[in-house]
């Protein structure tokens, strides 16, 4: 009996000094720009790491998209120190190659979510291949289905334009490409032009009040952010064209499913902020507890939303809030 | 005797132009892109020019005030983003309340307006009390403000605004079908495809509301003693406390009025995008005021320019973009052209000989 009981008590303080020396688990994330899809991640990562009694720690919001603008925070972040785990949004995919780089010398494993380093292919060995994951939509593709969307809302043909934001980065881009790639397939869709409008508002829906003078036979329009749409279309709903020409955004911020119950807008592609931070925390603490392989892509998927079922159910979930 | 009499008339000749040459090259780019692009010179596409410039213009009125003091605000895009989200929110939650339409839209706008007097005041008692530089003492009130407006939003725009408020902030005095005549003040119903594409908007209603703003504003500079004064500061600050002007009461007044206009803009921006929205850092609107500012005509070491010459910076600025869109040049080169000109602005204004004192 005496014996047992001191095989239970010795048994219970291994267990109570392994719990002491497995201290509890820090993520860090660092958000690329202040807008509500990285508001979103973050929320799915605090979730997450809530759930599986780790903490999280968030990098300064940068004001403005850029390299010069998010390393300097990214550094103080890692000057402060105390994570084991970096969940970052690269806001470049070529300049942030070195500052990451030498964290991850420091022995802070990392993936990148949203957007991703070089091509974004991390299973070959490379100078950017050092993040065990690429945790984020699939941009090229979503695009390329908005594009396939929006050629039927206009019927096949007719004059098209696209409003984006930044021209070095990697998801935006993505769309971009993926959108094109779409329109090639319909040889009578013509794409009139491509406006970077910085992720400003303002500026996105003084270019496409210009484009549709420019072409008053405009027939769509694909906003490739929150920014982009929102600007877009309301510079088609200025013009009195709303429901005229066909606008298809990117992003499911509550205003933008607004404008598409309100006929202003007509098609909403949800990407899945929300999962793609819980997926971020899930790998990093199987890694971090388990040493367990992540897959070096991780795509959590997307949702259209349409009049027809914005109002479903079922699609509640998607919307960002 | 006859060469300096030449020399008088060239120099005479010079001056005119490089007083004028802002409204000159307006004028030129306007013909040019007229010439080049059939569809630039329209009314439809003048009307986009004015609605687009009220934000800046009203930006850059109050710009040109702290200038001609010898100032500068850095803190304006930031002003009326922190008005526009702190207005919407009022909005917003009153219209949630279930209060009605008019009630909410009339206290948000006052909200907005009546924040938008804080930020002045510090800057102007900083700037006028504690000797801060201008620059300094604005751009801590730019991340301030800035801030503030963030954490307020908490990086969301501020929707399900009442839907009037997008009405309002985007209607015309009259709307004109071509054939068909006219409609005041709300859009005609029932229009088909090809109809709604040729329907015409007179005079946007925020373009109206900016061009009243800019007439009261113009009148205080040139016509009453306040304004009068701030030229006599910025020419002299010295001389102007000699001559027994309160200096620093009519500095923090300047700053005011300029964090008062950039609260109209934030508010006339609720109105016309129908959503509150921060002011992201690359919109640098403050940079384009300032622009607009020393394009027509003012100097940064204060004494000169005038609400005139600041309206034609900004349609310069605002012609600009557009034309260049709408002949389809990539928007890189728009940036270009814009840092070209605010450089030429600047050295023009170096060589323009000085008008004598008491000429003309």
């Amino acid at each position: 009996m005496k014996r047992v009981l001191i095989l239970v008590l010795a048994l219970l303080f291994i267990a109570a000094s392994f719990g002491f020396a497995q201290k509890k688990l820090t993520f860090a994330y660092m958000p690329g720009i202040e807008d509500p899809f990285m508001r979103m991640i973050e929320q799915g990562a605090a979730a997450k790491a809530k759930e599986l009694g780790a903490s999280l720690i968030v990098g300064e919001y940068p004001k403005a998209w850029g390299a010069d603008i998010q390393v300097p925070i990214l550094e103080a972040l890692v000057a402060r120190g105390g994570f084991d785990f970096l969940i970052v949004v690269p806001t470049s995919n070529e300049a942030l190659i070195a500052p990451l780089k030498k964290i991850n010398a420091k022995g802070i494993p990392m993936v990148t979510t949203d957007t991703f380093l070089g091509n974004g292919d991390y299973s070959k060995a490379s100078n950017f291949s050092f993040p065990l994951a690429y945790i984020g939509t699939d941009n090229v593709l979503g695009g390329y289905e908005v594009g396939k969307r929006l050629a039927e809302l206009i019927g096949n043909t007719g004059k098209v334009y696209m409003n984006t934001t930044n021209p070095d980065a990697s998801s935006v881009t993505g769309r971009r490409d993926g959108f094109l790639k779409a329109m090639k397939e319909f040889p009578e869709i013509q794409v009139v032009g491509i406006d970077y409008n910085l992720d400003v508002q303002e500026t996105a829906q003084r270019q496409t009040s210009a484009v549709l003078q420019k072409h008053p036979d405009l027939k769509g329009i694909f906003g490739t952010n929150l920014f982009s749409a929102q600007g877009a279309y309301q510079a088609v709903d200025n013009a009195g064209l709303s429901g005229e020409v066909k606008i298809a955004s990117w992003d499911a911020t509550p205003d933008l499913i607004q404008a598409l119950k309100d006929g202003k807008v007509d098609l909403v592609l949800a990407q899945r902020p929300y999962q793609i931070g819980q997926l971020a925390v899930e790998w990093g603490y199987k890694f971090l507890t388990q040493k367990a392989t992540v897959p070096k892509k991780v795509i959590p998927g997307f949702f259209f939303f349409t009049r027809e079922n914005v109002d479903a159910p079922g699609s509640q979930s998607y919307i960002y809030q | 005797m006859g060469g300096m009499g030449n020399r008088g008339a060239a120099a005479k000749v010079l001056t005119f132009l490089g007083e004028r040459w802002a409204a000159l090259f307006l004028l030129l780019l306007l013909l040019g892109f007229g010439f080049l692009e059939r569809n630039f010179f329209t009314f439809k596409n003048f009307s986009n020019i004015l609605y687009y410039a009220t934000t800046y213009a009203l930006l850059a009125a109050g710009e040109t005030f702290v200038i001609i003091t010898g100032g500068i605000d850095l803190s304006v895009g930031f002003v009326m983003g922190f008005t526009g989200v702190s207005s919407a929110i009022v909005m917003r939650d009153m219209y949630a309340a279930g209060r009605p339409e008019a009630a909410c839209l009339l206290v948000g706008a006052a909200v907005g307006l009546a924040l938008g007097l804080i930020p002045g005041l510090i800057n102007g008692l900083l700037v006028a009390r504690l000797r801060v530089p201008p620059f300094i003492a604005t751009l801590g009130t730019y991340g301030v403000a800035n801030g503030m407006a963030l954490y307020l939003s908490n990086g969301f725009p501020i929707t399900f605004l009442p839907p009037r408020v997008q009405k309002i902030g985007n209607s015309f005095l009259a709307y004109l079908l071509p054939d068909k005549g006219f409609t005041f003040l709300h859009r005609p119903e029932g229009l088909k495809s090809k109809e709604l594409r040729s329907l015409i908007g007179i005079v946007p209603v925020t373009v109206l509301v900016t061009a009243a703003v800019l007439l009261v504003f113009a009148f205080i500079l040139k016509r009453t003693r306040f304004g009068q004064h701030l030229y006599a500061i910025g020419g002299s600050k010295d001389a102007a406390i000699r001559a027994g002007i309160n200096v620093p009461s009519h500095l923090v007044r300047t700053y005011v009025l300029s964090s008062m206009l950039a609260a109209v803009a934030g508010v006339l921006y609720v109105f016309r995008s129908g959503i509150g929205n921060f002011t992201t850092m690359s919109a640098s609107y403050e940079l384009f005021a300032v622009a607009a500012v020393v394009i027509g005509g003012a100097s940064l070491m204060g004494g000169k320019g005038g609400l005139g010459g600041t309206l034609i910076g900004i349609l310069i600025l605002m012609t600009l973009e557009n034309g260049l869109n709408i002949a389809g040049i990539p928007a890189f080169y728009r940036y270009i052209a814009t840092g070209v000109i605010l450089i030429a602005a600047v050295v023009i204004d170096q060589f323009t000989p000085e008008r004598k004192a008491g000429g003309a």
